[in-house]
């Protein structure tokens, strides 16, 4: 349990660092752009930094033909053992798609998912909402209620009525005719 | 005799190579699993859907005949880094051809203009260039990382270190990248 606390506590403070890190020392800090500005060096360094991430997101984002997994699967079945290559799986191989993960592929419905989300939860809220406001209209109505039995037959009937001990959630009408019958 | 001997030899020899083959189906369900992350590595890496084929058929050739055909105690780790290496090796034995084929290419590569600073096929094969020079430890988490786009565990897993030196690997790697194309502009 402690090891648990104390893990939770310690990626907390990690997170904390590296925000902090962040804020001083990440590209957008003050200090930092005040001093690219004035160094030519850094402004140099700056530029080749942002060519080589510019470079990576190029050769990522370059795509390859949709067959490239089927020809290189068939070409490398071929060099494998005859029985390899006659293998069920093998001709399978030969005709496989690149298929998005999972991930990609669920992407797309992410926003609707979040709206969807976001509708429950804002259902739930109305709902507790407003049950919690009926419990309390149901009481304050009953104190009301319990007033008036006491104003108007006395208060021994009423505390009767509505026992000190029970909750006042009895509805009034059941007892009231009880009370009555009784006296 | 000799007749009867040769064909049960022959006989012999079929049914072990059938066994190993049997055994090797491990093979098949490697490149169904890990295939596609493999292509997209291999092709980052070279860019050349020829060689993309190459390089993928070599890398299954030599887990085929890993140890006379045992299955390696971590597939993912030796088939990546496997193709890895292959795929290199192919990038540099290309970067030399270009570079012994003309020289027109080098005295091309002097004029720098902004225009082609900002031309991509031009950024990409220079970045090629350089991975394909750094040390072999930083360039396969940076390989691993960026152009297989792999999890720093999965790194470390790969390569049988910790998550926090491929992380610091990949740093100096950056490092050394953005010094090596800054001196490029600079030609």
């Amino acid at each position: 349990m402690t090891g648990i606390n104390k893990n939770n506590k310690c990626r907390r403070i990690r997170g904390w660092l590296s925000e902090a890190i962040s804020r001083h020392f990440g590209l957008d800090a003050n200090w930092l752009q005040n001093h690219i500005t004035n160094c030519q060096r850094c402004q140099r360094r700056l530029v080749s930094y942002g060519k080589v991430n510019l470079a990576i997101s190029a050769i990522k984002s370059q795509p390859h033909k949709l067959d490239l997994l089927m020809c290189a699967n068939a070409q490398a079945i071929g060099v494998l053992k005859h029985s390899l290559r006659q293998a069920q799986k093998a001709k399978k191989l030969r005709k496989i798609r690149p298929e998005p993960k999972l991930r990609e592929r669920f992407g797309k419905y992410a926003n609707s998912a979040v709206n969807v989300a976001a509708c429950i939860t804002i259902l739930l809220l109305t709902k507790i909402g407003v049950f919690s406001s009926m419990d309390i209209f149901q009481t304050q109505g009953q104190k009301v209620i319990k007033q008036y039995y006491a104003s108007r037959v006395g208060d021994d009937l009423a505390d009767e009525i509505f026992p000190k001990d029970t909750k006042l959630s009895v509805h009034p009408k059941n007892s009231v005719p009880l009370r009555k019958t009784q006296s | 005799m000799f007749g009867k001997t040769v064909s049960y030899g022959l006989l012999w020899d079929f049914a072990v190579s059938e066994a190993v083959s049997e055994d090797q189906r491990w093979i098949l369900s490697t490149m169904h699993k890990h295939g596609q992350e493999l292509i997209t590595m291999i092709w980052r890496i070279l860019g050349n859907e020829q060689d993309v084929c190459d390089a993928y058929q070599d890398t299954f050739l030599q887990l085929a005949h890993y140890e006379g055909g045992q299955k390696p105690e971590h597939v993912k780790a030796y088939i990546f880094r496997t193709a890895n290496n292959v795929a290199i090796s192919m990038l540099r034995r290309r970067i030399a051809e270009k570079r012994r084929m003309s020289t027109a290419i080098v005295t091309g590569k002097n004029v720098t203009s902004p225009a082609k600073e900002l031309d991509s096929k031009y950024l990409q094969e220079t970045l090629r260039d350089c991975i394909a020079q750094l040390p072999e430890h930083l360039r396969n988490v940076i390989t691993l990382r960026d152009l297989a786009e792999l999890s720093y565990a999965q790194i470390g897993r790969i390569l049988g270190i910790s998550a926090a030196t491929a992380r610091v690997y990949r740093c100096k790697a950056l490092q050394i990248l953005t010094m090596w194309m800054g001196k490029e502009e600079e030609k």
